[in-house]
């Protein structure tokens, strides 16, 4: 249903252009629900706004496609990509606390997201805007607020529902969880796994919480410096291929050893305008060795459905236990 | 509401507060003019009883306070006496100043901050763009440079080289002198021209550099990803975006209308413009004081109203002002 | 601020550069004025055979001609140049230290002080400012002196109300409360601490007080209400226009309203990129 092959986007910087996303190849099929990890600045939302189609003006799409239901947004003219928008796919913003327009209630903006695609009559539109609104458990009352009267959570619940405005195939949801107390945060995904589950819709959940993955997605792919290195199903979490999707796993509170000290990736995201050689995760590699700044790895189908992009798969078994003592991530690598 | 009533209450208790100040300065002042305010008038053939009887009509000889209250009083009934040296009571006179003064600077506003707007928003919207560097370097040359010289260029190159556009005046005397036979009398406009492209020339510049900053401070906003997300057309997204770069505006605007109406009085004198202006600087020229003291009071006043608007017209149109 | 900032702002800004250009052209102007000018502010330029040249256009003799009274207008403009600069400094001199301290002062010991100080500058903000001079010059007689102390009496509410807001946030910092801690009174914090922390902002209101007092000087003087004695560019554009030169004596008309202007915008370019350092966030937009 939506699949990205070899999509490049860049970014005009005074720095010169910095490759966002770079030749990354997905495929999400229909009902699925692809989960996009990676620390920010690795290029998961450069690739929902790509398919969204709402790239800033600095950034364009440099190389590759984006199919979606056979037409190919990379190139679809703006008018026809515009009615896709909100219709056939809907996005679930990163901050619901700023991406309502502050001065229209918040009915007038669902509102005006369903009248963007074609005329309905008033009743009905406010009967749909009702249902919306219950079913993201929101008070109707309520609909006539301004955005800054709801809390954050509340403000979520309605993008929610204006994404569901239009019954869409796709939805994107970036980072839907971010800036929310935990609780909150939780009630959110509830709704976000039932639009998946119990609607059936197609979506592409991008976080950098590996636990909201592992919870809510069938398939799975890691992005590191604007390159996909590891893809797959739940496995991914359980045997990691790539030393990168280790040090992940080691940040996050594991689901089922709770007891597990977390360890943080020492170093910083790659500089994306002028990308380290060879792999671009090797100079924060606990386990590079020198042919790994020369080459860049391919990203190989290691398993039946499992890909990860490493010159050391041959060692996995060995990183992953390695992987697990702190020390392992202490050391200070040589660049 | 009940926030906003006290806070309603709360500024007009400092608006008048401030009338009041301004009210005693202009007493004090108008009193320690140097020498008698008959005197002006009097001339040699005045008896002494004559000049007496003067000052007793104007209640000269009463107690300072008595005099202070019946002119606190006097102002703020807009009871403003008789002028020195005309028939027509000042309030009378002041009402016409006023209208043409309104009549110079209203088109002239409504075309400002119409194109300020529309040309703000755009150079803006399309940033870094020859438009939008174009725009702002007129406008800041034009925002620098002392309007009343521009009114002289004008008047010289349009009036007097190529004499496209009379010099000066509202109407031709004998010509309609109602609000409607103004506005209907294709001479009036004629005489609007000049003044009030000199006018929007300098007031244009300021709608036009507060929408294009605004507007960048808007474009950068997360909800306009959102706006294109959910599909919504370039126009609505400009309208969106153009909404919310309005709010400083309107403040704006009601600031810019006080100080233009006080502070347009060069373009009277330089157009001949009958307004509120030109009779004060007129009035004060022949030492006629009443009126000096009328236009005065009148110009303070329009600039506190409209201050006063600014601010309950922000919390009007913006929803997130609150009034703790 | 430093020296290769300054430059380094100056040249991403030609404008200002031919700005600061620009006033030191009108400084120079100012100091060698009797050197420059051929006569004095009010001499008539009597022509070779004891005549006097009245009105007469541009000449080797008279570089931009003579005025209706037979005064040469080049050497009126440079004498001009003195008053402009004498106003414009001492007036944003004046109003930038009195709206700096009462700025202080007020944020600083906030309470009733405080309020005391801001109803008075809502009052300030309140009187129609050309009107209120015109009247009191109207009182009093016209003098050079007076102008520069209405245009104080003006400026110093807008310099006041950003001082008072600087002053409010730098007493919450860190170093006022160390300095609290260390002993210091009152006037040592204030004038010691604070002080140098907000200079740096009233200076930008020096360059709006130059700009002020020079455009409202020549406004005064154009409407008739300036010193008659002191030679300014607004005394000569009235004397232009009430002896009706617009229609016949461009010479006299354009000088003193183009050095005006020139000078104006001179001082606002070199303001705005100063601002532009005060606010390095302003450089992005």
């Amino acid at each position: 249903m939506l699949a990205l092959e070899g999509l490049e986007v860049r970014y005009a910087t005074r720095q010169g252009e910095a490759r966002a996303v770079d030749r990354v190849s997905l495929a999400l099929a229909e009902g699925e629900c692809l989960g996009l990890v990676g620390e920010s600045g690795c290029g998961k939302s450069t690739i929902a706004r790509a398919v969204m189609g709402i790239l800033p003006p600095n950034g364009r799409i440099a190389a590759g496609r984006i199919r979606f239901r056979g037409q190919d947004l990379a190139t679809l003219d703006p008018e026809r990509s515009r009615e896709l928008r909100g219709r056939r796919m809907a996005l679930v913003p990163q901050s619901a606390m700023n991406a309502f327009d502050p001065v229209y209630t918040v009915r007038a903006q669902l509102d005006e997201a369903i009248l963007a695609h074609g005329a309905m009559a008033a009743p009905a539109r406010a009967e749909r805007i009702a249902a919306l609104f219950a079913r993201v458990g929101l008070e109707i009352a309520r609909l006539d607020d301004y955005p800054h009267q709801f809390s954050g959570g509340m403000r979520q619940r309605a993008m929610i529902a204006m994404a569901m405005a239009l019954d869409p195939d796709l939805i994107v949801a970036d980072e839907p969880t971010t800036g929310l107390d935990v609780v909150v945060q939780d009630q959110i995904l509830q709704h976000i796994r039932s639009l998946h589950r119990e609607q059936r819709k197609t979506m592409l959940l991008i976080t950098h919480d590996m636990a909201v993955v592992a919870e809510n997605c069938d398939r799975i792919a890691v992005m590191y410096g604007g390159r996909a290195v590891e893809t797959g199903d739940r496995a991914v979490f359980e045997r990691p291929l790539h030393p990168y999707t280790l040090g992940l796993c080691n940040a996050f509170p594991d689901l089922d050893d709770g007891g597990r000290a977390l360890i943080s990736i020492p170093g910083a995201p790659p500089d994306l305008v002028t990308p380290p050689a060879g792999c671009r995760f090797a100079p924060r590699c606990p386990f590079a060795e020198n042919h790994c700044s020369e080459a860049e790895p391919a990203l190989l189908e290691v398993e039946p459905g499992r890909h990860a992009a490493c010159h050391r798969l041959d060692r996995i078994e060995e990183f992953r236990r390695r992987a697990r003592d702190p020390d392992t991530w202490q050391t200070e690598r040589k660049s | 509401m009940g926030g906003f009533r006290r806070y309603l209450l709360r500024r007009l208790a400092q608006a008048g507060f401030v009338v009041w100040c301004i009210l005693t300065i202009m007493f004090l002042l108008f009193k320690l003019m140097p020498g008698d305010p008959t005197a002006i008038f009097v001339d040699n053939n005045f008896t002494e009883d004559m000049i007496q009887r003067q000052r007793m009509l104007w209640g000269l000889n009463d107690p300072w306070w008595v005099q202070y209250l019946r002119y606190l009083r006097n102002m703020l009934l807009f009871d403003f006496g008789h002028p020195f040296f005309q028939n027509e009571s000042v309030a009378e006179i002041m009402l016409d100043k006023v209208r043409n003064t309104c009549l110079m600077i209203v088109p002239a506003l409504l075309v400002s901050v119409v194109f300020g707007t529309l040309i703000g928003a755009y150079a803006g919207w399309t940033r870094g763009s020859v438009f939008e560097r174009a725009a702002v370097a007129t406008s800041l040359v034009l925002h620098s440079v002392p309007s009343f010289f521009v009114g002289i260029l004008a008047l010289m190159v349009f009036s007097y080289q190529l004499r496209w556009l009379p010099p000066g005046g509202m109407v031709p005397l004998g010509g309609p002198d109602t609000l409607w036979g103004m506005l209907a009398s294709p001479d009036y406009w004629k005489h609007l021209v000049l003044p009030g492209l000199v006018l929007v020339s300098r007031e244009i510049t300021g709608p036009i550099l507060l929408l294009r900053s605004s507007m960048l401070e808007v474009k950068g906003s997360d909800f306009l990803d959102m706006l294109r997300a959910k599909g919504l057309g370039e126009g609505r997204i400009v309208v969106h975006a153009t909404r919310n770069a309005l709010l400083p505006l309107v403040t704006y605007v009601a600031v810019m209308t006080g100080i233009l109406f006080q502070g347009q009085v060069l373009l009277e004198i330089i157009f001949a413009w009958p307004g509120l202006g030109r009779e004060l600087v007129q009035a004060l020229t022949h030492l006629d004081f009443p009126v000096a003291q009328a236009a005065l009071y009148l110009m303070a006043l329009v600039t506190l109203a409209l201050n006063l608007i600014a601010d309950l017209l922000y919390g009007a149109i913006d929803p997130r002002v609150t009034y703790e | 601020m430093t020296g290769p900032r300054f430059l380094d702002v100056l040249g991403r800004n030609p404008s200002a550069a031919v700005g600061l250009a620009l006033i030191c052209g009108f400084v120079a102007l100012a100091v060698a004025a009797p050197l420059i000018a051929p006569y004095g502010p009010f001499e008539v330029a009597f022509g070779p055979d004891r005549s006097v040249p009245r009105l007469a256009p541009p000449s080797a003799r008279n570089w931009f001609g003579t005025t209706n009274q037979g005064m040469d207008v080049f050497s009126q403009l440079v004498w001009g140049s003195r008053v402009a600069l004498t106003v414009g400094l001492l007036s944003a001199l004046g109003s930038v230290v009195v709206g700096t301290l009462i700025g202080l002062v007020s944020g600083y010991f906030g309470g009733w002080i405080d309020d005391v100080l801001m109803r008075l500058t809502d009052v300030a903000f309140g009187i129609p400012f050309l009107p209120f001079a015109l009247v009191v010059i109207a009182m009093a007689e016209p003098s050079l002196g007076l102008v520069i102390l209405l245009v104080i009496f003006f400026l110093w509410r807008t310099t006041a109300r950003v001082i008072r807001a600087q002053t409010l946030s730098l007493k919450e910092r860190p170093f006022v409360w160390a300095a609290r801690a260390a002993g210091a009174g009152h006037w040592a914090i204030l004038f010691r601490h604070i002080a140098p922390n907000v200079l740096p902002l009233s200076f930008l209101y020096v360059a709006v007080g130059v700009q002020t007092g020079v455009m409202l000087e020549a406004a005064l003087s154009f409407l008739g209400f300036g010193d008659p004695h002191a030679q300014s560019w607004g005394i000569m554009l009235n004397a232009a226009f009430r002896a009706g030169a617009m229609r016949t004596a461009w010479w006299w008309v354009l000088p003193p309203g183009v050095a005006l202007s020139l000078f104006v915008m001179a001082i606002f370019m070199v303001g705005r990129a100063y601002e532009e350092i005060l606010n390095p966030r302003l450089r992005a937009v």
